[in-house]
């Protein structure tokens, strides 16, 4: 497998995004091709000690930051790392790619250069959220503000996809978030896609648990959280939030006074596990499920670690054909 | 014909039966195309006809299939 990584893109790029390369080269073997500037990746492949690692450098101009037009970017600075990684992929250089880049630049140039899968509305953003049990995916968790019924029907079947073939949950339970659990609740968008989903789980297709409110994600209620971006966006910011306040409320806690600062030190490998359950280099990016190729999304401000757990998640999405199941399935998900 | 071509263009885009387009079906007043939608398409013309790079100033002034048809360079 040949891994494509956009170097120059992220908070912390390019150091952080080649080291990580290194690690993944050295921990996973397979090839890799690291896209940026190619004198300032060779020194840090040197610094590395990675020159007789499978990694090779396409060589790349220019950089889409932050303040790019998200529509335009990649059609606008075509020797950017991030156009560049994505022709390369959809002209058959490597198997994936991996940015930390500027997500709605990456979304919209994954569109316009590999394409959505035919028959795919919206290519959709999901996350991988910490919840009771394990990991929830929440999709759409901002790529697409406003949706349509059908919209939101594919995200069901391309997320409960991703939860058996990626993350191997067996049959994973699909929910609605919506503002009540009753089969009434919601606005018109919530209410016609509910119908869908009740359809499409009558038939077999998908695992459909009904409506879940905010307060149920957390709790393990289903293994897919289906809501539009908007929704979605407001829901993994606020679950964001919630996670470093009590995380901070927790070490005000611990530092309170010698006694709580010693339950601190016998509690210290627990609170290790719930850091890593609530880090996000564990999980390292989500790929935009709709689009013909494999393209992941890294956090922004992902280090080493986080980019080589997104090499992983790559490797099992690209093993996994989670593509190749979509396109499979497309009759049923297009109305 | 360009029309026709077009229409399968959007109609595969959009997800709209392409019997229902005409040449004043506006991108998106009727189409509900956003910003993405609107260069993914101009992409896709590029792809289909020899027409050059459709520039964000041009794209800005085709807004209905009728304007598409007539900057490809064939009036229906």
């Amino acid at each position: 497998m040949k891994l494509i990584i956009d170097a120059m893109s992220g908070d912390n790029a390019p150091e952080a995004i080649v080291s990580g390369c290194v690690m993944a080269a050295r921990e996973f073997g397979q090839e890799y091709i690291l896209v940026g500037k190619e004198d300032v990746i060779r020194d840090l492949l040197k610094k590395e000690n990675a020159e007789d690692l499978p990694i090779s450098i396409h060589p790349a101009a220019d950089v889409i930051d932050m303040h790019d037009d998200p529509a335009t970017a990649v059609r606008r600075k075509k020797d950017s790392s991030m156009s560049a990684a994505l022709y390369l992929l959809r002209d058959g250089g490597g198997d994936a790619v991996i940015s930390a880049g500027n997500t709605g630049a990456l979304l919209s140039g994954a569109t316009l250069v590999d394409k959505r899968i035919k028959g795919i509305r919206r290519a959709a953003l999901p996350t991988a959220l910490p919840c009771k049990g394990g990991r929830v995916l929440l999709l759409d968790s901002g790529a697409n503000a406003e949706c349509t019924p059908e919209y939101l029907l594919q995200f069901a079947y391309m997320g409960s996809f991703y939860m058996e073939k990626v993350m191997g949950v067996k049959n994973p339970r699909v929910g609605l978030v919506n503002n009540g659990a009753e089969d009434t609740k919601g606005d018109t968008l919530r209410k016609e896609t509910y119908q869908m989903l009740q359809q499409a789980a009558a038939e077999g297709r998908i695992n459909f648990v009904g409506n879940v409110e905010g307060s149920d994600v957390p709790k393990g209620a289903c293994d897919v959280a289906v809501a539009d971006g908007f929704t979605g966006n407001v829901m993994l910011k606020t679950v964001e939030g919630v996670a470093s306040f009590l995380m901070g409320e927790l070490k005000n806690i611990f530092l309170q006074n010698t006694r709580t600062k010693f339950a601190y030190l016998l509690l210290k490998p627990a609170m290790g596990g719930l850091k890593k359950l609530l880090s996000a280099s564990e999980v390292g990016g989500a790929p935009f499920l709709g689009i013909s190729k494999p393209v992941f999304k890294a956090h922004g401000s992902s280090d080493a670690r986080a980019i080589r757990s997104a090499v992983k998640q790559a490797m099992a999405y690209v093993d996994a054909d989670v593509v190749g199941e979509i396109e499979r399935n497309i009759d049923h998900m297009t109305l | 014909m360009v029309f026709e071509k077009v229409c399968e263009i959007l109609s595969e885009q959009f997800g709209v039966d392409a019997g229902s387009l005409n040449m004043d079906t506006a991108f998106i007043e009727d189409l509900g195309a956003d910003s993405l939608d609107v260069v993914e398409l101009m992409m896709s013309i590029e792809e289909e006809f020899d027409v050059g790079e459709i520039t964000e100033e041009e794209a800005a002034g085709i807004k209905t299939i009728g304007d598409l048809v007539r900057r490809i360079g064939e009036d229906d």
